[in-house]
Order: structure tokens, then sequence, then C-alpha cells
């Protein structure tokens, strides 16, 4: 066993590092840090800057412009961008939608889409989740029907993160109810100008508007959107969902925030916030090791399977606990917090820096354990594909 | 990198699960836990045959220089089957503590070792209440030539022909080795909650002579504290194998066992609580992989690794074995069944060498 990288490896990783260092746009790191909410500016330049040095197709193979890298630079890559404090790459464009492209898809939707998805010219949303249709998402309802060389669609998409922002959305749509729901999905690109697509925010427990409700009536839709075959977007969509596992751990970014974390509960002289600090930690620790094994296996022909969803369920309850911590420390302090109306006064409250932003933070986390599959079908996917029950 | 097991540790492991499969179940367990010396000489001598007794010393002293990882393996294997034998006392606390020493006659003691014929024991807690193992009362007396105090917890003691014992000789921690049969040394020994043996030990006056100091100061206690280091990772690796066996065999049973006309498998809060005791076993094993690896590299890390496995065992191991007692229902509190003996394992090794609160101020160090 050796658990360093190649020499190739960490060369690779001096070279992500000091780019980060020094080319990532500085003050989407400082936001990000201090759990400020980010522009949509603020998203376009750190997207513009990793296009431009060629690293947004970081999960893509060569041949459609991406970089081809191994699992383990992969890794790196990730790891580094996380420790430096970078917010992850909106996932909806570059490893959701251009997977399915670039291996469902028609020539020409991949010349159509996939270039300005690795230069961030388009931005993606993701039209899944409805109303009635969470965790059971093959229920789902909004309707397309086929009208000549268009698709009309009807219905309603929800908890669209930043729809607000998207030029595109690729949703899923009943296109057949005859069979079981899983049959008869289609999986359809629309553009978010097109009349007849609403989109209504929904304000957070944070107080920000980061998600969406998405009201699509008499949308007409050319049929060349069509990814693959139609009813066969179920297929497409665990694809989407299978593809982008590695990362989901966010190793990088919570061993950040603990560091920010030990360096303040440092200098509170509280044994109690010190166990908590220790024992998250040692599951920092667990859950890294536990991602390079997978990567290991991976790397040596192996597949990894459901074993990854203990990377999604871990990783989010460290995200979330640490969070919480950081509220504790700020102790009453955490309680002045903006809010969806801001400050009462033009002026921060007396506590510490961090303490204003660290209930926006807890509060925002909450979504992890809920979004890309709760934490609860994650357990089921164990139970039923590792523990056979 | 590269973290799958080369050939020979594959190897090493189906060697171990065959004897463990074939000489070592359940039953066969319980007449070693029932015999007068708690351990099985017949499975001791088959481990010397094997070279398993020899594993972890340096070629110099007649070892194989294994490290760390093929303890682990060893050890994992250790505690599917909740083997009892005395490895832990002898070979890795007494044995690769002398390996490493400067002490004259460690080759000879050693080859008693790998040959299965000699039996050492460490003898270093004294209240078995902290774990601050570093300031015995036990005292070597200022011409070195006497030592005298109480040992408890003595793994294995009764089957010793000697003791590494732990002591202080003015403010200078202290290692010394004795005979079992010397003067002024009597003992008494006890069941350990997991079938084990151990005893307490009076050091009364027992006379010592140079030839019996194994190191003074900081070089005892370097060797001190490494040689429980490897011992804490080895249990460590032991809950790994008993936390995996806790969750494969609560899953078999709650397959087979049928209420409300079908398998309590099938209901999802038994579910969900199988798949924890998965997630805890698997963080475990990664903390494993860290901990073994700094080990064997001999970093400055290698006690805060092995901290943050014992914590996490400590905790998540006894609550996998609690789950599994839960699971089983009352064939899980019955003593002829093997899973409640889990437990009475893992809550054992939770208290060995420091529980996970001592463990989880020392990683945060």
């Amino acid at each position: 066993m050796d658990i360093n990288f190649s020499k190739e490896d960490i060369q690779f990783r001096d070279e992500v590092r000091e780019w980060v260092a020094n080319d990532y746009p500085k003050h989407v790191k400082y936001k990000q840090d201090n759990g400020e909410p980010l522009t949509r500016e603020d998203m376009v330049d750190y997207h513009k800057a990793i296009a431009a040095k060629g690293w947004m197709g970081y999960n893509w193979p060569v041949e459609h412009g991406g970089t081809g890298w191994t699992s383990t630079q992969l890794y790196i890559y990730n790891q580094e961008f996380g420790k430096a404090g970078c917010p992850p790459l909106l996932a909806f464009g570059v490893s959701m939608v251009a997977p399915v492209i670039y291996t469902f898809g028609n020539d020409e939707q991949k010349q159509r889409f996939l270039p300005d998805i690795l230069n961030f010219n388009t931005w993606w949303c993701q039209g899944y989740s409805e109303p009635g249709s969470g965790s059971d998402l093959a229920s789902l309802k909004t309707k397309a029907v086929r009208d000549g060389d268009n698709y009309i669609i009807n219905g309603a998409k929800t908890w669209t993160t930043l729809a607000q922002s998207a030029d595109w959305i690729f949703v899923l749509v009943r296109t057949d109810s005859s069979g079981i729901k899983q049959q008869g999905i289609s999986f359809i690109l629309v553009d978010m100008k097109t009349p007849g697509i609403e989109v209504k925010p929904i304000i957070t427990i944070d107080g920000e508007h980061e998600v969406n409700s998405v009201f699509f009536t008499d949308v007409v839709v050319p049929a060349e959107n069509l990814v693959g075959e139609e009813g066969k977007g179920w297929t497409y969509a665990k694809f989407l969902l299978a593809h982008e596992r590695f990362g989901i751990a966010a190793v990088g970014a919570s061993m950040r925030q603990l560091s920010r974390l030990k360096e303040i509960v440092s200098k509170l002289d509280n044994q109690d916030l010190d166990k908590k600090v220790a024992e998250i930690e040692i599951s920092i620790s667990a859950l890294e090791l536990t991602e390079l094994r997978l990567l290991s296996a991976l790397e040596n022909g192996g597949h990894p399977g459901a074993e990854s969803s203990i990377l999604k369920i871990k990783g989010t309850e460290i995200q979330q606990g640490l969070t919480e911590i950081f509220v504790e420390a700020a102790g009453e302090y955490a309680l002045m917090y903006p809010g969806p109306h801001g400050y009462g006064s033009n002026d921060k409250p007396s506590g510490p820096d961090f303490a204003a932003n660290s209930l926006s933070s807890f509060l925002n986390m909450r979504k992890t354990s809920i979004y890309g599959g709760s934490n609860e079908i994650q357990k089921n996917i164990i139970s039923k594909f590792v523990l056979g029950v | 990198m590269n973290l799958n097991y080369s050939e020979e540790q594959t190897m090493l492991r189906e060697q171990i699960q065959k004897f463990c499969e074939s000489e070592y179940d359940f039953y066969k367990r319980e007449d070693v836990v029932k015999s007068d010396q708690d351990f099985d000489a017949k499975a001791w001598s088959l481990f010397a045959e094997q070279g398993w007794l020899s594993m972890p010393f340096s070629e110099e002293s007649g070892g194989f220089g294994f490290g760390a990882v093929e303890l682990a393996v060893l050890f994992e294997e250790f505690g599917k089957a909740l083997v009892i034998e005395p490895y832990l006392s002898t070979v890795v606390l007494s044995g690769t503590l002398l390996d490493k020493s400067n002490y004259v006659n460690k080759v000879q003691i050693i080859e008693g070792i790998c040959a299965g014929t000699s039996h050492v024991s460490l003898a270093y807690s004294e209240t078995a209440k902290s774990y601050d193992y570093l300031a015995p009362q036990t005292t070597l007396s200022e011409d070195g030539l006497s030592l005298s105090g109480t040992k408890t917890l003595v793994l294995n003691g009764g089957n010793a022909s000697k003791f590494i014992v732990t002591c202080k000789k003015g403010n200078d921690f202290g290692l010394v080795i004795v005979d079992a049969d010397q003067d002024g040394v009597s003992l008494n020994s006890f069941s350990t909650i997991d079938g084990q043996s151990c005893s307490e030990i009076i050091f009364d006056n027992v006379a010592i002579d140079l030839d019996s100091i194994i190191a003074i100061g900081d070089e005892a206690q370097k060797l001190f504290q490494d040689s429980i280091n490897l011992g804490t990772l080895c249990i460590g690796a032991e809950a790994v194998g008993c936390m995996t066996s806790c969750y494969l065999k609560t899953v078999e049973y709650t397959k087979t066992r049928e209420q409300f006309e079908q398998p309590i498998s099938n209901f999802q809060v038994l579910q969900h609580r199988m798949v924890d005791m998965f997630i805890d076993s698997e963080l475990a094993r990664s903390l494993l992989f860290k901990a073994m690896l700094e080990v064997d590299a001999d970093s400055d890390e290698k006690y805060k690794h092995v901290s943050a496995l014992k914590a996490h065992v400590g905790k998540a191991g006894k609550l996998s074995a609690q789950n599994a007692v839960q699971l089983h229902g009352g064939m899980g509190v019955s003593e002829e069944m093997m899973i409640g003996h889990y437990l009475k394992k893992m809550v054992f090794i939770d208290a060995l060498f420091g529980n996970a609160d001592h463990h989880l101020k020392q990683f945060s160090k």
C-alpha cells in the first residue's frame, strides 16, 4: 500500500494549487469563506476564469473538449479548489447535462451546446423535481405532447436552483402515461426565453433567493431538442445522477471550514466545543480516506458502486455539522443575523465577524441532506445494493 | 497511490480466515474460554508453525519484518472470529517492545516467542482508573536493585514466564523485565469480559540486576509509547473486524427472521439502522488505513491517527454491537449465541488503552 500520489500527480496538484492561489478571483474566495452570498457576476467571474484556463470540462473526455483527467486528477482538482475556499463549479451544465448530451445526444446537439458549456456562455438549470415529485422523481407529471415538429410542454418544476440566472433548462417530461411510471419519460432541452415559461422565486430559510418554481404553460419546444430517444429519459436521468459522484463528499471544502473553525474555537477555551471539533475532524479524516479508498479501487479497475452513497451521506452530515459548531461558537451573537430583510440598522452587530453569517450558512446547509437524492434515499440505495435487503 | 492489499497480504488474510473457520469456530472458542489457561495451546503452536508469531519482528531477531498493515489484517480476522489467543500481550505489546529495545537478552526471548514456547506480558496498568501510564507508582529503587509495586489488568499474566514492568526510578520512567517465578512476585488471575485472562500482580522487593533493565528515561518512554500505540492500532483493527461481522451477521439474521408474515429485513427502520452499522464500519476501516500507514511510515502523526481510530471504534463500535444485539432480539442477549459476544469484545476494546473520550482528547492535543 502507498498513500502517496505519484510524482506526476503531485506536479499536477502543485499546478492546480498555484493557479488557484494566483489566478482564481479573490473576491469570490473571500465571500465563500465568510458565508456571504455570491452574486450572479461573482459566479460568472469564477466560471469564466476556470473556462479560460481550460479546466471547465474537468470530468469530460478529451474528444469533447474536456481535460481527460484521471480519477486521481479529478480528486486532486476538487480537493485543491475546496481547500482554497473556492465554491464548487455549478454542476448543471458541465457535469449534469453535458455528459448526457455527449453520451446520448446527436452530433448537431453536441456542436450546438458543448462549446458554450465549456466556455460558460450558457447557464444551465435542472428541471427535475416537481411539486408532487421529490424523492419519488419518476412520478413526475409535467407533460410534453408531440405536435408536428414541436413538443408542447405543460406543468411545473420546483426547487430549480438559480433558474433566475439560467439561459437553458434540461427537463424531464412525461411523453407517455400508458406504462409504468419510469417509462414514458423524456429528456428535453428548453431555452428559458421561450414564451410560456415563468420563474417564481422561493425564498429559503436563510433568506436567500437560490431556488425557484418554474411554470410551463403551452411552451413550444422544437422536437430537435429531445436528447436521445423519446421515452428513455429515466435511463439518462439515472446516468446523470451516477455520473457526478466524486467531489460530492466536499472533503476539501470541509477541511477549509474546519481550519477556520479551529482557529476560532482555539481562542474560546471551551472544552465542549473542543470535543465537537475533534469529533468532526476525525469524521473528515475518515471521509477523506473513504474517498481515497474508492479512488484507489477505481484506478485499479474496480467499480465503486453504491458505496459512494457513503460520501453523500457523511459528506453532507459533516458540512452541516461544521456550520452547527460555528453557530455554537458564535453564542448569542449568532442570533443577530441579517435574514431576508437585512439588518435593522446599517451598522453591524458587535459580535465577531463570523457570527453574522454563521446562522445563514447553518440554515443554507440544511439543503445538502435533502438534494441530490435525500440521505434517506441514499440509505435505501445502500440497503438494496450493498446489504442486499 | 494504491490502497489495495498486496497478493502476499491477501494470502495472509486467507490463511487466517481458513484457520478461524476450521479451527476456531464459536463452539471451539467456547471451549477455550472455559479452559483453565484461557488460550488454546494447539492453536498457539499452529500460529508458531505458520510463522504468525514472528510476523512483526525484525529479521535480526528472527522475524519477518512485517509492519502494521499485516498486523491489522491478522487482528481484523481475529475480531471477526472473536479469537482470544494472547497475541496482543505476548507478540505485540511485549515482543515488539523488546525487538526495538537495546536489551541484551532480547533475541533469546523473541526466539521463544516466535517458537510459541514462551509468553511475555506487559505490566503497565496500575489503578485501572486513569490512562496516565507514564506516571507509574511502581518503583525501582535508587540503587536499581529492587522493584516494588502493584499492577493490574496484566493480560495473559497467568501464562507468562516473564513480565515487562513499567516503573519509576527517581523522576525517570523505566522498563524492567522480571521472571514470573522470582521471589516477591505474587499474582491473582481473573477472566476478562471477552473471555481472555488477566492478572493482578504484586511486586514486593523483587531483586533486579543490571541485565533486567530494558531502558530508563526517554528511551524507555518511547519504547513503551510505541508498543501501546501499536497495540491500540491492533485492537482498532480487531474492532473493525467485529463491526464488519456485526453488520453482516445482522443482515443475514434479519433476512431469515420472519415476523408479521415477512422477513424483518423488509422494515425500513431496521434497514437504515443496518446501513448506519455498515457506514460506521467503513469509516472505521478508513481510519484504520490512515493509522496503519502512518505507523508504518513512523511519522510524527502516528499517535494522533491511532487515537482517531480508537476514538471512533470506541464509540461507533459499541453502538454497532448494541444495534446488532437489538436487531437479534432475544437471540442477541443469549450467552450461547455469538452475536452478544461482539458487544463484550467492543466494551473490552473501548476500555483498553484509553476509551473514546480519552483518545478524543489525545487527538485534539
